[in-house]
Parts: structure tokens; sequence; C-alpha cells
């Protein structure tokens, strides 16, 4: 017992010393967000599973004997082993499954998922910093990923089909996603800076534009013959970017996500060091002061945007050359991840890789979770609201901070912790 | 002792008629009826041309039903709007709300089944009623997390939208084994839609102009400090306002699915940004529930005009035609420009003691 206060006392005194530090705080609530996620999941899985109908119980609840249609331990098993490619072999005499090897499948597709999400998570994170709430990453993506195709179809033919032409399509291809993101995303900012309209709600609406238009481009203008779905034609081979030493299948290139790393790292540099970069963030704390700073804050409103939906459309010719080889009308979400993903790395570009890897896991996991159990995939998109509920209250976090004692005030235990976040799971269950 | 609650100005209340925003949305209204007539006379003349099938759309019961149908999501979702964002709450996941409004409201009623009844009522109107209660369930979860936790009300009313949109197909595939539901068979009539908007407008004018409870309300959003004073607790004014925004989103989101009998949940499921058109029909409709309802029947009219265009096969792809209320949305936004947030949106009132 007094071995368990000890223990105790000592997590506490370690967590007491990030209690003040912000980003170490932002760090901490992020993790316990996730952590009550998990909880709060597997409420639902539970719930769902008793009352779904199957045939034979897949979890028998112990003490209770009550059956469930979904083993809420095996779906998590699943959903972060599967997508990792199975390096844990559960219920095995060793614990490392030796057939493993980095490069599968399942790994790939994780990452090329990650490598997406950091595009998208940081075109979201700069507007963020600018004080400006870009939900249109979106359709900044479809629209980058559409100028990439078609710019890249139409130069192949006058470039050498060797690597170096590869090369020099994929560059052009990347500046024409950029280019029409980046346009994409001037609109809302020029209407937010000089008319006063709210950015959430044109960006929201020029998304379902933005779909639309280019549905209706590729469907009338553009579309490859033959094709069954409304596609553009596919980018040449050597145009695509190719992967070093995972599977094909798994649309995953180490180059591209490399490439994301150094954006990772160049985005830090230009807000957190450079003059633009305090010209944004004064602009997005205090706008007011910022102006009498001599900052334009109108001019840094468009440009953030405009920042924010590049990079949007370098997500969108990623999206393009590495997973598709086309622009294809089924875009998936990753717009919208970006924006869980951002809000999960407290807008801080350096927080953007590991919320993008997380985020890519779930996916990931959840195609392995389609293949392996009954339960419905769509549990990751409501794991991923739950995130952002969870990250976007951290006064309760603190609340239980201080119950704990985190703050010195007082002795308590690490039960407390639990106990809480267990009763605020079933509360948010409802 | 001096009432602190005479020195709230309200603005939008008392400069009614001199705000420009009133006379501006009069000329739209005139622009707008000069439009449908010189439609309906070039109609009349010319009955073969675009302008004739144009007029025949228009004027059409069918158009008119739709438009009822569609209208009922929108504007019963921009009054909730109303209510949470006057009382100081912005509540941005008006869209969630109509999503698990309108899964639940088709899953109750699949569960009692179409015909039964339960204690005398109907399966279609208890489905009705659950739908409305989760709305307004989902609202009360938002309204703690953003009063009590004092959490960032954009991203967590972003977070009530994700949520709805993943647990409403999770849902669906638990129970229906698709994201989408079968059809029930049994439908709400067009004219119950229509009606319970007109009532729903009008009750929620009345509320917000002449009851105590409106003002409060107001108070709770312009003011919090003055109603603190006068011994109204303002969280808990603000609860009141947030769970109206559930209950009526509550109502449009049922509404929506039981005029259809079915719950859609592929892709963005088939609220499809209807809750975030019910945001800017507020804004455009300047926090008046009157107001809401003209810029909601507006956006729902040119909804169903393009579906309507559709079903006469004009050569004009039927998504260009759908990116239209979209668009103008975005116009009307940029030209009404400024609306004016109640004082304290979005802030977190801390009780002095």
């Amino acid at each position: 017992m007094s071995r368990i206060d000890a223990i105790a006392r000592s997590i506490r005194e370690f967590l007491r010393t990030f209690v003040d530090l912000s980003v170490a705080e932002r760090l901490l609530i992020s993790v316990a967000a996730i952590f009550l996620s998990v909880v709060v999941g597997f409420f639902i899985i539970l719930a769902s599973g008793r009352v779904a109908a199957c045939e034979t119980a897949a979890w028998t609840m112990p003490v209770t004997g009550l059956g469930f249609c979904y083993d809420p331990f095996q779906v998590y098993a699943v959903l972060f082993n599967g997508a990792l490619g199975y390096p844990f072999a559960f219920g095995e005499p060793g614990l490392f499954n030796p057939d493993w090897t980095p490069f599968n499948l399942s790994l790939g597709l994780t990452l090329s998922e990650t490598t997406l999400l950091v595009f998208t998570g940081l075109s979201v994170a700069v507007a963020f910093r600018a004080g400006l709430f870009n939900i249109g990453t979106q359709g900044q993506l479809v629209v980058g990923g559409l100028a990439t195709a078609l710019v890249v179809v139409a130069a192949a033919p006058v470039f050498p089909t060797g690597r170096l032409g590869g090369i020099a399509l994929i560059v052009i291809g990347v500046f024409a996603g950029a280019i029409a993101g980046g346009v994409w995303g001037a609109i809302p900012g020029a209407l937010k800076a000089y008319a006063d309209a709210n950015e959430v709600i044109t960006t929201i609406m020029l998304n379902f534009i933005a779909a639309n238009i280019a549905y209706v481009l590729v469907l009338e203008v553009f579309r490859a013959e033959g094709s069954s779905v409304v596609a553009t034609q596919y980018v040449p081979e050597h145009a695509q970017i190719q992967p070093w030493f995972f599977p094909g299948s798994a649309d995953f290139a180490e180059a591209a996500l490399l490439a994301g790393v150094l954006f990772v790292v160049g985005l830090y540099v230009l807000i957190e060091h450079t003059t633009f970069g305090y010209d944004l963030r004064t602009s997005g704390i205090q706008p007011a002061a910022a102006e009498y700073g001599g900052v334009n804050a109108k001019l840094t409103t468009v440009r953030a945007m405009t920042l924010s939906g590049a990079l949007g459309g370098v997500g969108g010719a990623v999206w393009v050359l590495m997973s598709e080889g086309r622009w294809i009308a089924s875009v998936p979400d990753l717009g919208f991840d970006g924006i869980t993903v951002s809000i999960l790395a407290g807008n801080n570009p350096l927080g953007v890789f590991p919320a993008a890897f997380l985020f890519g896991l779930l996916k990931g996991g959840a195609l392995e979770i389609g293949f392996q159990t009954d339960v419905p995939t769509e549990l990751v998109a409501v794991l991923r609201g739950l995130i952002i509920l969870f990250v976007a209250m951290p006064e309760f976090f603190r609340m239980i901070g201080r119950y704990a004692g985190l703050d010195g005030s007082g002795p308590a235990s690490g039960a407390t912790d639990d106990s809480a976040a267990a009763s605020e799971g079933g509360e948010a269950d409802a | 002792m001096r009432n602190p609650l005479n020195e709230v100005h309200v603005p939008v209340v008392d400069d009614l008629i001199e705000d420009d925003y009133v006379r501006s949305l009069a000329l739209a209204g005139i622009a707008l009826a000069a439009f449908l007539t010189t439609l309906g006379i070039g109609g009349l003349l010319f009955p073969d041309s675009i302008a004739g099938d144009l007029a025949g759309i228009v004027f059409n019961a069918g158009t008119a039903t739709a438009t009822a149908r569609l209208a009922a999501p929108i504007v019963l979702a921009a009054l909730g709007g109303i209510f949470a964002e006057k009382s100081g709450v912005i509540n941005i996941g008006l869209e969630g709300l109509l999503i698990i409004s309108a899964f639940v409201s088709v899953y109750a009623t699949s569960l009692v089944g179409a015909g039964n009844t339960v204690l005398g009522l109907p399966a279609i109107v208890v489905g009705f009623l659950a739908g409305i209660a989760a709305s307004a369930a989902l609202a009360g979860v938002f309204g703690v997390v953003c009063i009590e936790f004092k959490a960032d009300q954009i991203i967590a009313g972003l977070a009530v939208w994700l949520i709805a949109l993943g647990l409403a197909p999770f849902m669906s595939t638990v129970f229906f084994g698709g994201v989408n539901t079968p059809n029930l068979g049994v439908s709400v009539g067009w004219s119950y839609s229509a009606a319970m908007v007109v009532v729903a407008t009008a009750a929620s004018w009345w509320t917000l102009n002449h009851t105590a409870f409106g003002k409060h309300l107001r108070a709770a959003g312009e003011n919090p400090k003055a109603l603190d004073t006068v011994g109204v607790s303002v969280s808990r004014v603000r609860h009141a306002g947030v769970l109206l925004s559930g209950v009526l989103s509550g109502v449009g989101g049922s509404a929506l699915a039981l005029s259809i009998g079915q719950f859609v949940g592929s892709g963005e499921t088939m609220v499809q940004g209807k809750g975030f058109i019910a945001i800017v029909a507020y804004l455009f409709g300047n926090y008046n529930p009157i107001g809401a309802f003209g810029a909601g029947v507006l956006f729902a009219g040119l909804d169903a005009m393009q579906v309507r265009l559709q079903q006469l096969g004009y050569a004009v792809p039927d998504t260009l035609v759908q990116t239209i209320p979209y668009v103008v949305v975005i116009v009307v936004l940029a030209l009404v420009g400024r609306t004016r947030l109640p004082e304290a949106a979005g802030e977190h009132y801390e009780t002095e003691d």
C-alpha cells in the first residue's frame, strides 16, 4: 500500500513539473483526450455489441456472464496491431510475430495516410495560428489534386520519360497543386479580410462547390476514355511518386513522407522564427495590437489563407501522384481529418507529425477492423469526433488535475483519475 | 433598486426600422418579387421557352411541396441556432444535431414498427419524439462541455458534427447492416413540415421578443454581467438556449428523415450541409427568426428547383445546379458581411461571488 502511494507520489511529482508548461500541458491533454476517447469507444463497442444480432457471443463479460457480439479488447488489438501489420503475436509463446517485416502492406497504408494528413494538418494549423479556422482544406485538396492531375497529364509528352523527366513532372505537378489550392484558399481569405464574411461558413460552402465543380469538369471534359468511374487519365508511371521498399499496392512512397517531414520543419521555422510568422501569430492572437504594431492584418489574413490553401493543394498533389495516380471523384476526407490532426497537435507544426501518425494508425486499423471483425468501421469516425471533443475541453482535464492533487494542494491517488474518466465516458455516451 | 437590465441595449430590436440591413432585405425581397413576376409573364407568353420551363418549375405544386420539405431542417436548425447564439453560445454543431435526430427518428419508428402504437401514439410520432430527444441529449452534452468545461465553442461544435457523422452511420450499420436504413414505408406529409416551420418561427419570434426568458436570453449574450446582477444565472440561461437549439434541430432532422421515411448515411449523410446552411440563414436573417425563415425558405426553394430541373432533363449537369445554393450562400454572406454577433458570444462567463 505504502509502495503504491510512493509510486503515485513520484508520478505526481513528475507530472507537476509539467502542469505550468503550456506546451507540455497541451501534450498531456492530447494524450488524455486520446485515452478518454478509447475508454468511451470501449463502451460504445460494448453497447452496440449488446444490441447487435449475432449467432455466438464474441465476448462474455466476466462475473455477469452477459454475452456481447463485439469483443472490445479484440477490436482495439486489431486496430493498433493491424495498422502496423501485426508485429505483436498475442497469445503466442513469443510476444513478437517472427514473420513481421517493417515493409508490409498494412504499415504502408498507415504511413500513406500519415503522409497525406501531414500536409492537410499543416494546412489547417497555419490558418489556425493566424486566428483563422480553415475548414476548407478539403476543397483546396480537391482543387489542387485536380490541377496536378491535369497539368501532369498535359505536360507529360513534353518531357523525356526517364527518371529526370519524371522528377520534373512531379515538381511541376506539386507546384500546380499548390497554386490551385492557394487560389482556392485565397478566396475565403479575401472574403474574410475585405467583406468580413465568416471563414468557417465560406470555407464549408467552398468545399461543396469545389467537389461539385471538379466533378462536373471531369465528368464532362476531362474524363478518361472508357473509365467506368468519374476520373481523369492516369498520370504516366514515371511521374508517380514511387516507393523504395514498401509494396506498390500500399500506395505509399517514403520520399513523400520525407518531404512531409521537411514541410513540418520548414513551417515550424516559418511560423516561429520569421517576420512573416510573427505577423501571422500576432494577428491571430491580438489583431488590434498587430495592426497598431504596423502589421497589415487584412493582407496577413489573405496570405495566411493562401499559404494554408497551398498546403492543402500540395496534399492533393501527393494524393494524386502517390496514392491514386489520377484524380478520382471519390476523394477521401483528408481535409476534414486535417482539422482533427491540427487540433490534436495544438496547431503546432511539430505536433502535426505524431498526430498525423495517430490518425494514420486509425485509418490503417479501420481497414483491418473491416477484415477481421464484425464491428462497423465507422467506429473510427466516432473516435475521431470524441478526440476532438475532449481536446476542446482542457478545463475538464485541469479540473481532474486539481481534483487529483496535481497542483500540490491535496493528496490523491491515481484511482480518482480513472474513475472520473469512466464517469465522463458514460455521460458522453448519451 | 435600479434594474440594470433596463440598460441592456438590444440594437436588433431597437433599431429594426432604422437598420440599413432591413432596408437591404426589403430591397432584395422586391427584386425577387420582380424577377418572379417577369418570369411568370415570360412563361405565360412563351410557354415553350426556357423561361416557360423555369416558370413551370417555380410556380409548380411539386416545387412548393419540395420546398416545404427541405425548408424544415434549415429553418428549424436556424431557429435553434438563434437561441443558442443569442444566449452567448455559438452552436456550429447544428449539422450534427440534424444528423443524429434524422437517424434516431427512423430507428425508433422502425423499432416500434410502422403501424403499431405506443400509449396511443403512432410509431412515426414516437420516432419523431425520439429524434428530438436524441438531438437534445447531444446538445446537452455540447452545453455541458462549453459552459461547464469552458471548451472552445467552435471546436466543440465541430466535434458534435464529426461525432454524429460517425455515430449515425455506425449505428445504422449495427442495427440495419448498412449505412442507409431500409425505407419505413410510412412518411410525414409535407403539410406537417410546413406547419411546424411556421409555428416554430412564430413561437421563436414571440419568445425572443415578448417574454422575460427572451430578454434573459439576449442579456446572457449581450451583457451577462447585467443578467448576473439582477440575480439570473447566466449559465442556466445559456444551457436553456443550447437545449432549445437541440430540440428545434431535432424537430428539423426528424422531419427531414421522416418526410422520406429513410435515413441515408453515405458520404455527408442525407443532411448534406443543411446545418451549415442554417447558420448562414440566421446570419442572413440577422438573428431575427422571421428573417431566418425567409432565408431558409429561399435556400430550400433553390434546392427544390434544382431537383425539378434535373427531372425535366436539362443538359446542365445536375451537380452544377446543386452548387447554386452554396454559391448564393457565399455571395449573401459577402454582401451582408458584417453581421453583428452578440457581444459576449463565444466567451465564457465567470460568476463573481
